[in-house]
């Protein structure tokens, strides 16, 4: 509204009344109230001229505020600020420190083109001040110049000043200095064609490593993480300088705050890699884990960022923190993020010496009140019997404990639990099959009637009313969801394998039913590759469907080892909490599995073989979507909308059949028929695609749930499909 | 870079103050404040709110996280761009609350609103717009923001320009120590030494405790002229483990004898943090813990059926001397409970939220060696109630520390004044008792 002058009564033409006035504390005061306007959203910018008369005085807390507003205008009315550019030239000048500090503060924050150009000189005399709290605010301030107006910076040897300026004798200063490089450094490396040898580029030599070392002792927390950060960059030139950087980090472990701990921690993970010697690892390890456990008497929230760490630290050093089990019970109090953190650590350090502690816990907690806490920890329960194996029938006894409290969703999650059991441990606990199937009338979820209707098929011969219990199943076959349909569908055939002669009309009636009844293309596709085979082969049959499947373990590691070792170097950032690359979610462009590869390949040397394997997967779907699908889907490796959803049941074992990677056809169609619907993942751990997977398959920021053999069900039919395609998982999260 | 900024938003997640972003686009704090409102609509308690959300970019931006603390009724939140440590956010966030509460007593929306010209001072001094955080010690920072005192408003109803007056410090950060302002004069000097432990457990069914941790700090509060340099000295400092230290205390005479080298900031600090772990010093059992003795005894009974339950509890303090305050019990009684009829022992109270749902008992002081119990049931609406399975009690005790730390000698040199000193001990307990 500049066109017509300001209306004569209102807040604002009172402010405006007030900001003239002769008296000094009547005009601060007026200032105080435009700045408490601008704070709720109202539109003061009419004021400025009276505001901007109010900028020369002694007053420091005026000046503070009139700059405040000069700085929430600056972004939309830059031609107004130009008018303000006499007085911050002046006052970069004053004698207070503050003052001049105040002025070049705000200078490097005024984002308008207009006023860059009046920086430069007042900035060249800031960078040279006495005062280093001066010295230290003019160094960010090259940083934010930079981001501007690089020509500038370099034009007026701004950066030459900041190398100088590492050497300063005070700590504070280096460390700013240091953060400003570093900001220059990361704005350059962040575009696409930088030259190696732009000046603007930071690499600490051994000089500035020293000053650095010093400096770090001295400096504030914020100061140190900035340090800490450099210290990270640094490329060692031996084992020597390497031990020598560790040791000097090592007493930052002791610092108060979280953060300067895991940058810390982030140092020392880094450097320790190129270190031979056992005994110094050793040494290093113990001394990182006290800290570590002490950030568990935090806030919550500092405490989730550590728990995160932690469980990366002990994917690469299992004996971390063998002993501490006990630290991570979960408190009733809890927030759920900690309390599924701390559980899947607890699973991850369970071991024959404290399998009890940890059952009991676990018992515990399934019968606390937040349902997605005990369905949790009954999943913890089930890993740590496939973990341990001398366990198993202890966590058995406990699932049946829990059976028998007949809570609806802790059965239901029991089951599905239960049946992982019975595919690690075949044939042993059959005794207990009558006691779940007792329990078969309560089951309302898809996953754990599946999961029973799995084990019933599967012990068959042993169970006398078997094919009564499909029976009824058999009834409700339409109304039930395409995963229990499709285990519905195997167990039947299966026990018509085994007990030919009572079932002979039940699997009649299951493969009409689900070949002209049914409206999952996935379901009557199986229902007619039985049919087919039990009409021509039996015997074949038999080897398909009641193969011997693959043993199912739990995977060690979360995350792929090249992106594991990618992430502990960046412990303590959002990459490492998210247990993802940070390219996939700040953004500087979408990363595939393959670029993860590459990361890996300068870190591990045996990833060739992994990019091998991928390569093998990657040609073998790719000549079955030129055999299917000619024309649209060849050229493109990630089928999408209609096509996508028939693709994908069928790519992976005739992926495989189709390239040749299987001596035997029908372990694939095991792989995928007889397990498929059933195993989730049945990846062994070494399998390097099935490990990336999981480092892509899981909801951004959720808490990452690391249960390979648990995933069944409704994701049973896109499992095999995750493992086959790592990268469109990648792909597809963002 | 770093931490793009700080919004804190009131009680009803609206933004109270926020600090001027760099980032091009207005939207960016607002699409944080959407992510995090929209966060707690989804979850049943607010504390259960992850500490870190992911925050998708507007349009073609790249996408950021918000970081979030609470504080009373307010939060703070930290959008961060970029691969930075989220710990960097929130420590921050935390340190910028404590510097609030330094400045402000009590922090809530109303004080904030208040002080907002001190609170905008605050938020320019501490954190700048590159996302680096600048000053923070409360020693410099009362240099350059003035704190609001009653004076300082008397003085300006009266028209005196203060702060032209108190803004003396006409030379800041020129102290050689960071930490530390120069030339420092108080009439009288003293020193006081707050040992604060805090015992946190979780008691099985069968009454012995599962888990349990000792963490402690040395708060200080150091009224000293000059430039002190002390030494302190602890008779048993063998017993503190996992120690972290204030900045000022030269960690390579700690590791040679266990003493405290330092040069003290000015005003209330936190000397040291540490664990005490008694298993450290003789052998652990065969559980692998030794347990710290819970000062109390609680015998619940509980019984929970289809339409409610009843709770019979007793407590016994198992100290012989002292008493112990501020006693409380906590427990979720599960949705649909109601009607709660309760009894209590002389000098407790009992409540319940009907909110929350949490039942509470109260008690002022429990003298020692003395026993009280707490008993009634409740209605549920709902069949087969769910309540939790633990009792949450807190209390604490004056005068006493479970690691029993006893500061032997305090020495004071470069200085020729003779300081007095102070040393308190005081125990928290946090104990979740099963049933």
């Amino acid at each position: 509204m500049s066109f017509r002058a300001g209306p004569r009564k209102g807040e604002n033409y009172e402010l405006s009344q007030d900001l003239n006035s002769e008296y000094r504390d009547k005009r601060k005061d007026a200032i105080k109230r435009v700045i408490a306007s601008m704070t709720v959203g109202k539109d003061v910018s009419g004021l400025f001229p009276d505001v901007l008369k109010n900028m020369q005085t002694d007053d420091l807390e005026q000046k503070k505020l009139v700059y405040l507003y000069l700085m929430n205008y600056a972004k939309t009315q830059p031609e107004l600020v130009i008018l303000a550019v006499n007085t911050f030239v002046k006052d970069s000048d004053d004698p207070n420190p503050l003052v001049r500090a105040l002025a070049i503060r705000t200078m490097g924050m005024l984002r308008a083109e207009k006023i860059i150009d009046y920086v430069s000189d007042p900035l060249q005399k800031c960078l040279r001040d006495d005062n280093p709290y001066v010295r230290k605010t003019a160094a960010l301030c090259v940083a934010k110049l930079y981001d501007l107006k690089p020509e500038l910076v370099l034009e007026n040897g701004f950066l030459e000043q900041l190398h100088d300026m590492v050497s300063d004798s005070n700590p504070m200063v280096v460390a700013n200095t240091v953060a400003a490089l570093s900001d220059i450094h990361a704005s350059v490396t962040s575009q696409p064609d930088h030259s190696p040898d732009d000046p603007a580029i930071f690499n600490v030599t051994t000089s500035i490593l020293n000053k650095l070392l010093i400096a770090l002792n001295e400096c504030s927390e914020w100061g140190r993480v900035a340090i800490l950060g450099a210290l990270a960059r640094y490329k060692t030139e031996d084992e020597k300088e390497r031990e020598h950087i560790c040791e000097r980090v090592i007493p930052q472990f002791q610092h108060v705050n979280g953060s300067v701990v895991l940058a810390a921690v982030k140092v020392i993970m880094i450097h320790m890699r190129g270190i031979r010697r056992e005994d110094l690892l050793k040494q290093f390890v113990r001394k990182m884990a006290p800290p570590l456990v002490t950030l568990l008497s935090s806030p919550p929230e500092v405490q989730w960022v550590a728990l995160r760490n932690i469980n990366l630290l002990l994917q690469k050093r299992s004996d971390l923190l063998q002993n501490e089990m006990r630290v991570f019970f979960c408190k009733y109090n809890d927030p759920l993020y900690v309390k599924v953190e701390k559980l899947d650590i607890m699973v991850r350090l369970a071991s024959d010496n404290n399998v009890d502690a940890l059952l009991s816990e676990l018992k515990e907690y399934a019968s606390e009140v937040d349902v997605d806490f005990v369905r949790k920890s009954i999943k913890a329960i089930g890993q740590t019997a496939i973990k341990i194996d001398s366990a198993a029938e202890r966590c058995v006894n406990v699932l049946l404990d829990l059976i028998a409290t007949r809570v609806s969703y802790v059965v239901q999650e029991a089951m599905v639990v239960m049946k992982d059991i019975f595919r690690k441990y075949p044939a042993t606990y059959e005794g207990i099959i009558p006691t779940l199937c007792a329990n078969l009338d309560e089951l309302d979820e898809p996953e754990a009637k599946a999961s029973l209707i799995w084990i019933i098929g599967e012990y068959a011969s042993r169970i006398d009313n078997a094919d009564e219990l499909l029976n009824m199943f058999v009834d409700t076959f339409t109304e039930e969801s395409y995963p229990v349909q499709l285990q519905t569908l195997t167990a039947v055939v299966k026990l018509f394998l085994k007990k030919p002669d009572v079932s002979q009309g039940l699997v009649q009636r299951i493969l009409n039913t689900a070949t002209k009844d049914c409206d999952s293309p996935d379901v009557r596709d199986r229902a007619y590759i039985y049919w087919r085979l039990l009409s021509s082969d039996p015997a074949a049959a038999k080897g398909v469907v009641l193969a011997q499947r693959p043993p199912i373990s739990l995977s060690r590691t979360t995350v792929s080892p090249a992106l594991l070792e990618e992430l502990l170097s960046e412990i303590g950032t959002l990459a490492s909490v998210y247990h993802k690359p940070a390219e996939t979610f700040i953004g500087r462009g979408r990363v595939g599995a393959d670029s993860v590869q590459r990361k890996g390949l300068d870190l591990v040397d045996d990833q060739l073989a992994t990019q091998k394997a991928l390569q093998t997967v990657a040609a073998g779907q790719q000549s079955e979507n030129l055999l299917d699908f000619d024309d649209v889907l060849a050229s493109d490796s990630q089928p999408s909308g209609l096509a996508a959803t028939t693709i994908i049941p069928q790519t992976p074992a005739a992926a495989n059949l189709l390239a040749g990677t299987s001596a035997n056809p029908l372990d694939d169609l095991v792989s995928i028929f007889g397990g498929g619907g059933m195993t989730g993942t049945p990846s062994a751990p070494q399998n390097p695609l099935g490990e990336l997977s999981f480092g892509g398959d899981n909801g951004f920021g959720s808490p990452i749930n690391s249960v390979p053999p648990s995933q069944l069900g409704a994701s049973s039919v896109t499992s095999p499909v995750q493992t086959q395609k790592p990268q469109d998982d990648l792909l597809g999260l963002f | 870079m770093a931490i793009d900024g700080l919004i804190i938003l009131d009680g009803a997640g609206r933004p109270i103050v926020q600090t001027s972003f760099q980032s091009t686009s207005p939207a960016y704090p607002l699409i944080h404040i959407d992510a995090y409102n929209n966060a707690l609509t989804k979850v049943s308690r607010p504390e259960d709110v992850d500490p870190v959300l992911y925050v998708a970019g507007i349009s073609n931006d790249k996408p950021s996280a918000c970081c979030h603390v609470g504080c009373g009724d307010l939060r703070l939140l930290c959008p961060v761009s970029g691969d930075v440590d989220p710990l960097f956010a929130l420590a921050f966030i935390r340190t910028f609350i404590d510097i609030l509460q330094e400045y402000l007593g009590h922090v809530s929306a109303s004080t904030l609103r208040d002080n907002f010209d001190v609170v905008y001072q605050l938020l320019e001094e501490t954190l700048d717009s590159g996302g680096h955080p600048l000053t923070t010690s409360p020693n410099a920072l009362r240099d350059i923001v003035i704190p609001p005192s009653l004076l300082n408003k008397l003085l300006s109803v009266a028209g005196a320009n203060i702060s032209s007056l108190s803004a003396a410090s006409s030379n800041p950060f020129a102290s050689p120590i960071p930490w530390r302002k120069a030339n420092l004069r108080h009439n009288s000097n003293e020193i006081y030494f707050d040992v604060v432990e805090e015992l946190r457990a979780i008691v099985g069914r069968n009454g012995v405790s599962l888990s349990s941790d000792v963490s402690g700090k040395i708060n200080t509060n150091c009224k000293l002229s000059g430039t002190p340099d002390l030494l302190l000295t602890f008779t048993n400092s063998k017993l503190l483990t996992d120690c972290s230290f204030h900045p000022c205390v030269r960690l390579p005479r700690w590791s040679k004898d266990k003493c405290l080298s330092f040069v003290p900031p000015d005003g209330h600090f936190i000397l040291q943090e540490y664990r005490y772990s008694p298993s450290s010093t003789s052998h652990p059992s065969a559980l692998g813990v030794n347990q710290v003795p819970i000062p109390i005894m609680l015998k619940p009974s509980v019984m929970v059926n289809e339409t409610g339950g009843t709770i019979d509890v007793t407590v016994t303090s198992r100290l012989t001397t002292r008493a112990i305050e501020d006693f409380s019990l906590e427990l979720y009684l599960g949705q649909g409970a109601g009607a709660p009829n309760f009894m209590v022992s002389a000098g407790g109270s009992w409540a319940f939220d009907p909110r929350s749902l949490i039942l509470r008992w109260e008690m002022a002081t429990v003298p020692a060696s003395s026993s009280h119990t707490f008993r009634g049931s409740w209605i549920s609406s709902v069949p087969h109630p769910r309540s939790a399975h633990a009792f949450r009690t807190k209390f604490a005790i004056q005068g006493h520390t479970f690691s029993a730390l006893k500061i032997d000698q305090l020495r004071l040199s470069g200085e020729t004044y003779k300081p007095y000193k102070g040393v308190r001990g005081r125990s928290l307990v946090d104990v979740e008792w099963r049933w």
